[in-house]
């Protein structure tokens, strides 16, 4: 059977009333999803706008909360404070670790081992 | 690893996972701000050799674009934000995806439309996208439309799938869902050839630049599925 799905490319609707996004990488990550048969015109416009939707609505977000920590510049932490800060965007969640020096890190741990330490004495003494 | 200054993987920094506790962290090197030019794929694609499934991008230009839209003209936006929103763009993708692909599971059919896409939308937290997306496909159908006519065409793809190949070929067709007929057609040279054929009486195909037809032929009975 031919490929129904595959048959016919699309252009990119760079015409700004339509999408800047180009829409045959959307159809391949959408195609990435288990389980996913075939994806009919309307819902690939349609997820191609949404995502600019996103898009816009992400930067803009964490722009406003982020502005007064580093001025004027989206930074990565201010795209991670996101999935704390929004519910929409709790699903982000697991793909924007917070980012932390490694110097920073091992303190954290050596401070947590001291901690361990201190609740094995106590544990020791209570007879 | 990818060449990425950070690592989510506990095991290669020697640490038990629960030292991690209860947030999740990524290690960042002293100058992480992406001047150089980490997984530098502008193309939005993995590796060179083909690309992993969880390497798929829109390319960074389009999204980088969109961002800036977005935030005061004076703004800026550091390298390693427009890599995170590519993957999260991604993610969003395939969030949507795969709710809208449960919905038409479970109502039997194989080919996710818009109701799906739309029903996911707010199902997830996006509803307040519904109302706006409604608009812009209208809008999208209305420009698609052109005078009446009966209006025939057919486009040929060389091989099967894979549509990021060679940009230089690129038919364009409109059509709605409903009046697609997939078909193989054999060539004069016994070569099979993917069709997509469409017949409408209320649609006329755009001439658009960037598009070459390679063949109109009309449906016949002999167009079969192989």
């Amino acid at each position: 059977m031919a490929g129904s799905d595959e048959g016919g490319k699309m252009l990119d609707f760079a015409d700004s009333r339509q999408v800047s996004l180009p829409i045959s990488r959307v159809k391949l990550i959408m195609k990435s999803s288990p389980d996913v048969n075939n994806i009919n015109q309307d819902a690939l416009f349609l997820t191609a706008k949404a995502t600019e939707l996103f898009v816009q609505y992400l930067a803009a977000y964490s722009y406003k909360k982020g502005s007064g920590r580093e001025s004027k510049c989206l930074t990565y932490h201010d795209l991670a404070r996101s999935p704390e800060e929004c519910d929409t965007f709790q699903f982000l969640a697991d793909i924007l670790p917070k980012k932390i020096l490694a110097r920073d890190y091992f303190k954290l741990l050596e401070e947590k081992e001291k901690e361990d330490e201190g609740d094995g004495e106590e544990t020791d003494d209570s007879d | 690893m990818d060449g990425d200054n950070s690592t989510t993987d506990a095991s290669q920094l020697g640490i038990a996972g629960d030292y991690i506790g209860g947030s999740h962290y990524v290690l960042q090197s002293q100058e992480d701000d992406g001047d150089d030019g980490m997984n530098d794929n502008e193309d939005g694609i993995g590796s060179k050799d083909g690309f992993r499934e969880q390497d798929i991008y829109l390319p960074i230009a389009n999204v980088a674009r969109i961002m800036k839209n977005a935030i005061p003209p004076t703004g800026k936006i550091a390298k390693d934000a427009k890599e995170c929103v590519q993957e999260c763009v991604s993610e969003f993708i395939s969030f949507i995806t795969s709710e809208a692909s449960e919905r038409c599971h479970q109502e039997k059919r194989k080919t996710i439309n818009g109701e799906d896409i739309l029903f996911a939308m707010s199902t997830l937290g996006f509803d307040s996208y519904v109302e706006p997306l409604k608009l812009y496909l209208q809008k999208f159908r209305e420009a698609m439309k052109g005078e009446k006519g009966i209006v025939t065409s057919v486009t040929v793809t060389d091989g099967l799938g894979d549509e990021l190949a060679d940009e230089s070929f690129i038919d364009f067709c409109l059509c709605t869902s409903a009046n697609q007929l997939p078909a193989g057609l054999i060539t004069a040279d016994g070569q099979q050839q993917n069709v997509m054929v469409y017949t409408t009486s209320y649609q006329q195909v755009r001439i658009l630049k960037h598009y070459t037809y390679r063949n109109l032929v009309r449906p016949s009975k002999d167009c079969t599925e192989l």
